[in-house]
């Protein structure tokens, strides 16, 4: 069927060409309007030369060059845009995909220029004012869609798994067991609905971000590039916002998120590296690490293409070809067969190895299997508490970590007192996810910046009968009630002696340091080093 | 009586339906519907898999007659890629233009199949076809079968170009009437409120049409729009058309719409 198209969009171009003024050649208008554009190409293609591109792949598959829309409803439910019960959380997702395709508007319609001003200033406009519902970004950016409309399928079904996910996230009408069957269920419609799907395999974040190009756009444009990173935080950090938690709860988390997203993350032009999905989502990431992987290799692609954009040494040509090969580099359909924890050449674009404890997370610049490098944290295992060292739980019992969200990042701990004397050594606003004995029932703590700590579960008790940090997820514990309290200590009869405390007993304590806490060393000081500009925030 | 009956429960059914999809309503207001309000389609079809009900209302005041009232439903449902089909039912209450009729009537059901060839890319134009089958079930003229053409192009950034290439078919016309009937009609739509909103879309057209009686002049048109976002999965709009030449012609017709996906 499709083979005949083009032949009828021939005829009807033909029919139709009077009335349109048809027939200029897509690329020509931009290239063509300077009369030193020859002299400027001619500059770009000895710059190019001097960088070598890597070629794009031979015998590409069809759907790379389809001219047609392929619009695709979403997957029904009964949860579709229920985001709009964290309101505020809504908007803002609503102002990200304004900004988004603002900026590529601008990119390709030779307003680079005024990117990191008048852009971010527009866009800066729109963050503060967000909308009330959520704009097609194809109608923000027809030049960008008209220019890369395969790349604009391949965003907007992944933005739609994005939205669908965090639709169900924040559902109160199913239950959580139902919401993680749904959220798989997603998957499913968005890999086996196109051709153009993003890998689910954790990627060589390294090998993707050291292209000839890479770099480019956050040197040239920090301020927009901030502003992007910021996106790809909160787009992160809301899934273990939202994971395991009432309604309730997440409009709580959200406010403390929020502020931080508005007042620092959107500002911050101080990151090495785009923030990674695991980084700021580790419950999620471990319980769905397909997913976080794709959203990771989706973002990547977005600084790819930023990146490509900005290479003004790239003929216009050039800059097409390269923002295909990026596509089909992070494409599922170029890893086929491929597994994740695999790798055919280390380093390259089919090394699919992962963190150590973290399957929802590919190899990071200078990172071992083991260690990888956090701005603001050093060195450290995804696999061990971050406060003791000691391992997580994972597999099944992945559940019973706890995670600790402050400054930006969320790490995962081992126990209630590890998340608590973690917290207290943050500045600012923290929040806990402390583990119960019940896997859908976290206890959620806020805490504000004088370390104070409150939560909606009132009922809550904990265990602490402090010893060495080998046993932490044993002796500190947290528990939905004084019932479960009882139940616990009647099964571990060692502990017929601890007291049940309550969240005021708690929070008064603090542990000894812990006995096994070492601090990891990695291969070099600081694999960003190099390319690290002046800290600094707006 | 049974055609007053079948108009009230086509209005009802309107209405409920409104109500009903309203919590759960995207279709999306740059999308752009014959009817909803202006006479033009976009190049565009609805999304694979989606399904979508539109309904409208017109006000008309047609030349030398009494108003009246139009009513139109309409279900999409998108069955393959690109492309969709669409049942729709219209009904009169009151005056309308080109017949003397006053009374309630449902005047047709169309059955029609739209497929988008192209995405617009470059400086091509996305094309698209639709055909429709409208079949008579008030009593009057015989079946018709409309071909429509249509392209969509950028004009400058935002604003585009909507051109609808019409040749109608009635094979049933009686010896006054056409049994061809070319038209063409060229639409115009531009965001509003950019770059601080971002949820609604202008609309225009011109239209010509080929009058269905023979010795008419064709019918030539304005229309006004605006298609507003209401919902994250619903669009209500607004029209104002006037037929400026021809003889069966409204002097001006007042439309409202409403559109919904799920």
């Amino acid at each position: 069927m499709n083979a005949i198209l083009p032949g009828v969009t021939a005829v009807l171009a033909a029919g139709f060409g009077l009335g349109f003024g048809l027939a200029r050649p897509a690329a020509a208008a931009p290239q063509t309007a300077s009369p030193r554009a020859g002299h400027g190409q001619a500059k770009k293609r000895a710059a190019a030369a001097a960088r070598v591109l890597p070629p794009v792949p031979a015998k590409l598959p069809g759907w790379m060059d389809n001219k047609n829309k392929n619009h695709i409803f979403y997957k029904r439910g009964r949860y579709n845009y229920d985001i709009y019960n964290i309101k505020p959380l809504a908007y803002d997702l609503n102002a990200v995909a304004v900004g988004h395709a603002m900026a590529y508007e601008d990119l390709v319609t030779g307003k680079a220029a005024t990117l990191d001003t008048k852009t971010y200033a527009r866009i800066d406009r729109v963050l503060k004012n967000p909308p009330r519902l959520m704009p097609d970004e194809a109608a923000i950016s027809p030049t960008f869609g008209r220019r890369f409309g395969v790349l604009e399928q391949v965003f907007d079904w992944t933005h739609v798994l994005h939205a669908q996910t965090v639709d169900v996230l924040a559902s109160n009408r199913l239950s959580a067991e139902e919401k993680d069957a749904e959220i798989e269920r997603l998957w499913r419609y968005y890999f086996d609905s196109v051709p153009y799907a993003i890998t689910p395999l954790p990627m060589n974040m390294a090998f993707l971000d050291g292209q000839p190009y890479s770099g480019a756009f956050r040197a040239k444009y920090p301020k927009v590039n901030g502003l992007f990173w910021g996106y790809h935080w909160l787009q992160g950090v809301m899934y273990d916002a939202l994971y395991n938690k009432t309604l309730g709860q997440q409009k709580a988390v959200y406010a403390v998120l929020g502020k931080r997203y508005h007042e620092t993350e959107l500002r911050r032009t101080d990151r090495p590296f785009m923030p990674m999905f695991a980084e700021v989502s580790p419950t999620f990431s471990a319980r769905f690490p397909h997913i976080a992987n794709a959203f990771d290799n989706l973002h990547m692609l977005h600084d790819m293409v930023n990146d490509i954009l900005a290479s003004e040494w790239m003929t216009e040509r050039q800059k097409d070809e390269q923002v295909k090969r990026a596509i089909w580099l992070v494409s599922a359909e170029a890893h086929r067969g491929e597994k994740p924890g695999a790798s055919k050449g280390a380093g390259g674009a089919h090394d699919h190895r992962f963190m150590a404890g973290m399957p929802g997370m590919g190899m990071m610049k200078g990172s071992t299997p083991e260690l990888m490098y956090m701005e603001g944290m050093g060195w450290m295992s995804m696999a061990d508490c971050h406060h003791c060292s000691m391992p997580l739980p994972d597999g099944k019992d992945a559940w019973k970590a706890s995670t600790v969200t402050a400054d930006g990042w969320t790490m995962r701990v081992r126990c209630a007192l590890c998340a608590r004397d973690m917290s207290s050594e943050t500045q600012g606003d923290a929040i806990l996810t402390v583990a119960t004995e019940d896997p859908r029932r976290p206890l959620v703590l806020l805490s504000d910046e004088q370390g104070n700590l409150k939560t909606d579960m009132t009922g809550a008790v904990f265990l602490e009968a402090e010893a060495s940090h080998a046993g932490c997820s044993e002796w500190s514990q947290a528990f939905t009630s004084r019932a479960a309290f009882d139940a616990f200590v009647k099964a571990n009869p060692e502990y017929k002696s601890a007291r049940a405390l309550t969240l005021a007993q708690w929070s008064e304590r603090h542990g000894k340091k812990p006995d096994t806490y070492f601090k990891p060393k990695g291969p070099v000081e600081n694999p960003y080093a190099d390319g690290k500009r002046e800290a600094k925030s707006e | 009586m049974r055609t007053t009956r079948t108009f009230t429960l086509l209005a009802a059914a309107a209405v409920l339906g409104v109500l009903l999809a309203s919590p759960a309503t995207a279709v999306d207001h740059n999308n752009i519907d014959a009817g909803r309000p202006l006479s033009f389609d976009d190049a565009e079809a609805i999304a694979f898999r989606e399904r979508a009900l539109e309904f409208g209302v017109s006000l008309s005041a047609p030349r030398g007659g009494a108003a009246g009232l139009g009513l139109k439903a309409e279900y999409l449902v998108g069955f393959a890629l690109n492309s969709h089909l669409s049942v729709d039912v219209d009904a009169s209450l009151g005056g309308r233009a080109g017949s003397d009729a006053t009374g309630a009537d449902l005047d047709e059901v169309g059955v029609g199949v739209f497929h988008n060839f192209n995405r617009e890319y470059g400086g091509t134009p996305a094309f698209a076809v639709r055909g429709d089958v409208l079949f008579p079930v008030g009593g009057a003229g015989g079946t018709e079968y409309r071909l429509r053409g249509i392209a969509s192009k950028a004009a400058r950034q935002y604003d585009r170009w909507h051109l609808n290439l019409d040749a109608v078919f009635a094979p049933g016309a009686g010896d006054e009437e056409r049994e061809f009937r070319p038209g063409a009609v060229l639409g115009y739509s531009t965001p509003l409120g950019y770059p601080t909103r971002f949820d609604r879309t202008g609309l225009a057209e011109v239209a010509l049409q080929t009058s269905e009686e023979k010795g008419e002049g064709p019918v030539v048109s304005l229309g006004l729009g605006l298609r507003q976002q209401v919902t994250v999965r619903s669009v209500l709009d607004v029209g104002l058309r006037s037929d400026l030449a021809g003889g069966e012609r409204d002097d001006i017709r007042l439309i409202a719409g409403y559109a919904t996906a799920f």
